[in-house]
């Protein structure tokens, strides 16, 4: 049996009076991919933001291995160096280049010598096929390529799990297909990723396991095939209907 | 006395001029930068102690000021430094700045939004480092146009420090006004350096600042 990387159990996350999240308990292993999806607002990126600890669960434990992030007292700066973050929305930071975004991490947080950090840093852009834009800065790329320089930028890291909270879904339509193809290399080298998507063809291609998530929990979870020919629950029947109607008309 | 000899005379002030303005820029800025970042990131009891500060600092006239910090601090109750009016003034106005610039980086702060933020503590940066390497930088380049203004104006208020008997650029134009009883030219000279003083690096700034912002997307 492969290790566990990251494991929630009954976490909850409530603002005021709205739960966010539902007593979920998942667990993720080494080498997993595994795919969240569901409709807008029922809570996955919460989910992502309470397991990388970027907002307190309320109620309910992370453990990153076998240590319990939760616990007061933990140093939540440590464990963040371990779990790569690649963002809806990217935010790079707009004053560094490329290189610069990607070298931030190792340099700082891991206090790696410069050259060994820009070292990193190009490797990690190489991996994501941006070698020749090391140099621009975020305005001065597309979209496609602003996400794939986000995926360096939690690459270069090393981390043992990489979190992507709808890596696509900001993207042109057209910019989608580098930014997949760029992920699909990831699964291949075996990198563990918890992704929040909707890419249907490409969750049938890489996830171990595709987890349907609405209003704060898991309504039902499986291979993927599972949810391709037969969903168990009338909400996820619906919700993948929908889906691969868009997909086809799209 | 002929022109080029008054303009020579005047001029004799320039470098306490630009002493007190760079010097109290640079002390508002050491003060106004970490406040604007206690004012955005920390508890209740600081923001009030920085919105308490900047509002006193401001309501104060800049001669109110100058008079409390070299007549009352320097030389009623004997802070050394202060009873030098050079350091008196310069530290006036410094601390008046440093106010301005509270805001001014505030206002650059709330600019570049918190997901910069979240993104550098993504990361695995501590909220120090996300200031220093992340929010910064950039709060400089959006609060770039703002400095401009409140350089402009410390060059400005540094003639307030005639008051108190240094002698800087506006003494001497005094200076050279009672010595020639000509009431146009010294005055005339003093308000053309000061614009040829205050105009290019406020405009600089400026459009420095622009160009940044456009170029990174800001």
């Amino acid at each position: 049996m492969t290790d566990v990387v990251m494991e929630c159990r009954n976490l909850w996350k409530i603002y005021g009076n709205i739960i966010a999240v539902k007593d979920v308990s998942l667990e993720i292993r080494e080498g997993d991919i595994k795919l969240i999806f569901g409709p807008s607002g029922s809570g996955k990126s919460t989910l992502l933001r309470c397991l990388a600890m970027l907002t307190t669960p309320t109620k309910g434990d992370v453990f990153l291995g076998e240590e319990c992030l939760t616990k007061p007292g933990v140093d939540l700066n440590k464990a963040r160096a371990r779990i790569g973050f690649v963002f809806q929305h990217i935010w790079l930071f707009h004053h560094l280049t490329a290189l610069g975004n990607v070298e931030l991490g190792p340099r700082r947080t891991l206090k790696l010598p410069k050259r060994e950090a820009r070292e990193r840093a190009m490797q990690a852009l190489i991996e994501v096929r941006m070698k020749e834009w090391t140099k621009h800065y975020p305005a001065q790329l597309s979209g496609g390529q602003q996400q794939r320089v986000g995926i360096a930028r939690a690459l270069a890291m090393h981390p043992e799990i990489i979190l992507l909270d709808e890596p696509t879904s900001a993207l042109d339509p057209e910019l989608t297909g580098e930014v997949i193809d760029t992920l699909k290399d990831l699964a291949k080298k075996g990198i563990t990723m918890l992704i929040v998507s909707h890419e249907m063809p490409f969750a049938r291609e890489v996830a171990d396991e595709m987890i349907f998530f609405d209003e704060g929990t898991i309504i039902e979870r499986g291979r993927p095939e599972l949810f391709f020919t037969s969903p168990r629950s009338e909400r996820a029947k619906k919700f993948m209907a929908r889906l691969i109607k868009r997909t086809a008309r799209g | 006395m002929d022109p080029i000899n008054q303009l020579a005379l005047i001029l004799v002030g320039l470098p306490r001029t630009l002493a007190i303005s760079i010097l109290s820029f640079l002390l508002g800025l050491a003060i106004g930068l970490p406040l604007a970042f206690i004012r955005t990131y920390m508890g209740k009891p600081y923001q009030i102690v920085v919105d308490v500060y900047e509002k006193v600092l401001r309501g104060i006239p800049e001669v109110v000021l100058i008079f409390f910090v070299f007549y009352g601090l320097g030389l009623g109750l004997g802070f050394p430094l202060l009873k030098d009016a050079l350091t008196a003034a310069t530290f006036a106005l410094g601390i008046r700045s440093g106010a301005h610039q509270s805001q001014i980086f505030r206002g650059a702060i709330r600019g570049i939004g918190e997901h910069q933020m979240v993104a550098a503590r993504a990361l695995g940066l501590s909220r120090l480092q996300a200031i220093i390497y992340v929010m910064a930088p950039q709060t400089f380049i959006i609060a770039s146009p703002g400095l401009g203004s409140e350089y402009a104006l410390l060059i400005k208020d540094s003639s307030y420090a005639f008051i108190i008997g240094v002698v800087e650029m506006m003494r001497q134009a005094d200076r050279v006004r009672a010595a020639t009883l000509d009431m146009v030219f010294p005055t005339l000279a003093a308000t053309f350096l000061y614009i040829l003083l205050t105009f290019p690096i406020a405009t600089y700034l400026d459009m420095w600042g622009s160009r940044k912002k456009k170029q990174l997307g800001l």
